[in-house]
């Protein structure tokens, strides 16, 4: 009813305004509002749904299912049976710890390094450009190549790294820290600050040459020693890209098998699990792919309530 | 309160050098203007002043103490920057409080003094916006806040009106002259418009390329030039420069006219003289004569440029409305007394007993 007279009005004040070249027939407004505007988006509309709900969709189906490729007939829906096996499985909660261990491990150096980096390739010296460059090198690098090397470099018989950590008394002697299940896990992310740490000085970097270098001038004058000048103007201005970038980074650690999976491969005894690998392990060496999808789940999950988590702080940033 | 003497200063980038051989005294409470052409070194002796460039050469004290290595924040001094370069990610009250805040000054201390200044300055209303949200003028008003919050020894100004319209540029430059009669602190202005340098100096240092060329009251400057380059950058419309030759007692022009200058000795080679200090007569009297060529009216005065065979143009300004049209014939009449007189290097001659 009411939107009927709505619609009646609307057809009279088009008919009074006179300078509509197509005439609104009964379902103008239907049209105009409700169906137009999806029809203009629908080719990015089928696109996306096409790429990433579809596949999404069918993923988190296939939690509910068993589907183990060695046992083909005993396919078909389960229910919450991979939650319930999820919940009291030791290994996926080893690795739920671990994957916080190799994210938070990895980021924070890689933070903080390439925080230092971006400053000091901020300043004015010789050979700038070459050394900017240079910084990009660790991603050109592909990343199973980098894992391979950086095995290597961990290994006593042909790296260097156990003897200096032995020699600076890190390590009783010189052996191989992937092997040992109480360190294993710093072999990897070690590699993987390595290859981070440019992410972040080049974002960082890109953050700090947009401040304008008045204002460190008239934070001078006023009398800011360098120190206050980093914390009341570099950091303010840096901390919505610093919040942007982390947030990705951290996804993307979370989501990164790779370097584990060639370093490590996971062991010893599951203590470099992340869920990423146990994911990789689960569906492509058990190939238990409804148990995997329903990891994969628990994962998304974490991961969407960290990005609102850090999306909240930075709209408080970004307000003040 | 601070006095300021500048020994022998000299910048260089490199080997490239930009400045040379400035001695200079700002005395305590003084307001000294440096003006000159863009690219004659103002700025950077107002950032040597600052701290925020080093001095290559010289000696630099504040109140008898050398500051030449001293960094700016230990000169207590405030600046007025031309972009403002106010904190963008601060409110007004916070940019205007940020040097006690470094200070760590109490925050009820903080609050008064902020509060104060910005009821001298008409910024009450707005001490919770942000910078972006204000307009040029309240911009600007909030560089000065700063400042004065910052209750420095003494002000540095680096063109801060140059980024407002004709109007704003006016009115801020009364509430600077308000300011420093009210705070009688020592100020250095650099600007290189010669209305806010006329105006608003005790003294004005006009440099070029890199060199004073002449320091003195604005009045000093426009009757006493010594040299062409000051005598045309000071006074709008420029001053005239007619070239002449030399004769016992007087100077003729290239026309041939001849005019009687007690200070005329061999060496003269130019003759300045102001448009307003050429007298429009009827054509035939006066030492020239000309075509007005375009009449510019501006309501209170009437600038004239005239044509004159074998000198060229000549600018004239006349008090109040004329009744020229473009064409007419006139004549031009050199007010005595008031002709300047230049040599080769352009170096002003003066008669005998005023040197």
């Amino acid at each position: 009813m009411e939107s009927r007279s709505v619609s009646r009005q609307t057809a009279n004040d088009t008919a009074s305004g006179e300078t509509r070249a197509r005439p609104a027939g009964p379902g103008g407004v239907l049209w105009r509002h409700l169906i137009e505007p999806y029809l203009y988006l629908s080719p990015a509309l089928v696109l996306i749904g096409l790429v990433m709900a579809v596949p999404l969709a069918i993923g988190i189906s296939y939690s509910f299912q068993s589907i183990t490729l060695l046992r083909p007939l005993d396919s078909g829906w389960v229910g919450l049976e991979n939650y319930r096996d999820l919940w009291s499985d030791r290994k996926f909660w080893r690795a739920f710890a671990n994957t916080f261990q190799w994210t938070f491990g990895s980021l924070a150096f890689q933070f903080g390094l390439g925080l230092g980096l971006a400053l000091l390739l901020n300043t004015a010296f010789a050979g700038k450009r070459l050394i900017q460059a240079l910084v990009f090198l660790p991603w050109a690098v592909p990343a199973f190549l980098s894992a391979l090397t950086w095995a290597w470099l961990f290994n006593p018989v042909i790296g260097p790294i156990p003897h200096w950590l032995a020699a600076l008394g890190l390590l009783d002697e010189a052996e191989n820290i992937l092997a040992d299940p109480a360190l294993a896990m710093w072999g990897p992310i070690v590699a993987n600050i390595w290859f981070g740490i440019p992410f972040f000085a080049i974002t960082l970097l890109a953050a700090l040459q947009s401040i304008p270098g008045e204002l460190y001038e008239a934070a001078e004058i006023d009398g800011a020693s360098p120190w206050q000048s980093f914390t009341k103007i570099t950091l303010p201005f840096l901390a919505p890209m610093i919040a942007i970038t982390v947030m990705l980074r951290t996804i993307w650690i979370a989501n990164f098998a790779d370097l584990i999976f060639v370093m490590t491969g996971g062991g010893p005894a599951d203590s470099t699990q992340i869920l990423a690998t146990y994911i990789f392990t689960t569906a492509f060496r058990k190939l238990d792919f409804g148990y995997a999808s329903a990891i994969a789940v628990a994962l998304l999950a974490l991961l969407l309530v960290y990005a609102a988590v850090l999306m909240m702080i930075r709209q408080r940033l970004v307000r003040t | 309160m601070a006095r300021m003497e500048l020994n022998g200063i000299a910048k260089a980038y490199g080997t490239v050098e930009v400045m040379r051989d400035i001695d200079l005294v700002i005395e305590d409470g003084e307001f000294v203007v440096l003006v000159g052409p863009s690219g004659c070194g103002k700025s950077t002796l107002l950032r040597m002043i600052a701290g925020l460039e080093p001095i290559t050469a010289g000696d630099f004290t504040i109140d008898g103490e050398r500051m030449n290595e001293v960094p700016p924040r230990e000169r207590d001094i405030a600046m007025v920057f031309q972009s403002y370069a106010l904190y963008p990610h601060m409110d007004v009250a916070r940019n205007m409080g940020f040097s006690m805040e470094i200070a760590r000054a109490p925050a009820a201390e903080r609050q008064g003094r902020v509060a104060a200044a910005a009821r001298t300055l008409g910024l009450d209303t707005l001490l919770a916006r942000l910078p972006r949200a204000l307009s040029g003028g309240q911009r600007q008003r909030v560089a000065m806040g700063r400042a004065i919050v910052r209750d420095p020894r003494a002000f540095l100004f680096d063109e801060p009106l140059s980024n407002l319209d004709a109007a704003l540029r006016v009115e801020m430059r009364l509430e600077i002259a308000r300011l420093h009669r009210k705070l009688g602190a020592t100020m250095v202005y650099v600007t290189h418009d010669q209305v806010e340098a006329m105006t608003l100096a005790d003294r004005i240092v006009v440099l070029e390329a890199g060199r004073i060329r002449q320091i003195g009251a604005p009045l000093d400057l426009y009757e006493r030039p010594a040299n062409r380059f000051v005598a045309q950058f000071i006074g709008s419309p420029t001053m005239n420069i007619l070239p002449v030759t030399a004769e016992a007692g007087a100077v003729r022009l290239a026309d041939g006219s001849r005019i009687e200058m007690p200070q005329a000795r061999p060496g003269a080679s130019h003759l300045g003289i102001r448009p307003e200090h050429l007298e429009v007569t009827d054509p035939g009297e006066g030492q020239i004569v000309g075509t007005a060529d375009v009449v510019e009216h501006l309501g209170s005065d009437t600038n004239i440029a005239v044509s004159v065979a074998g000198i060229g143009a000549l600018m004239v300004r006349r008090q109040g409305t004329a009744t020229l049209r473009p064409g007419d014939r006139i004549g031009l009449g050199i007010a005595p007394g008031k002709a300047h007189l230049f040599d080769a290097e352009g170096r002003a001659l003066r008669p005998a007993p005023a040197d």
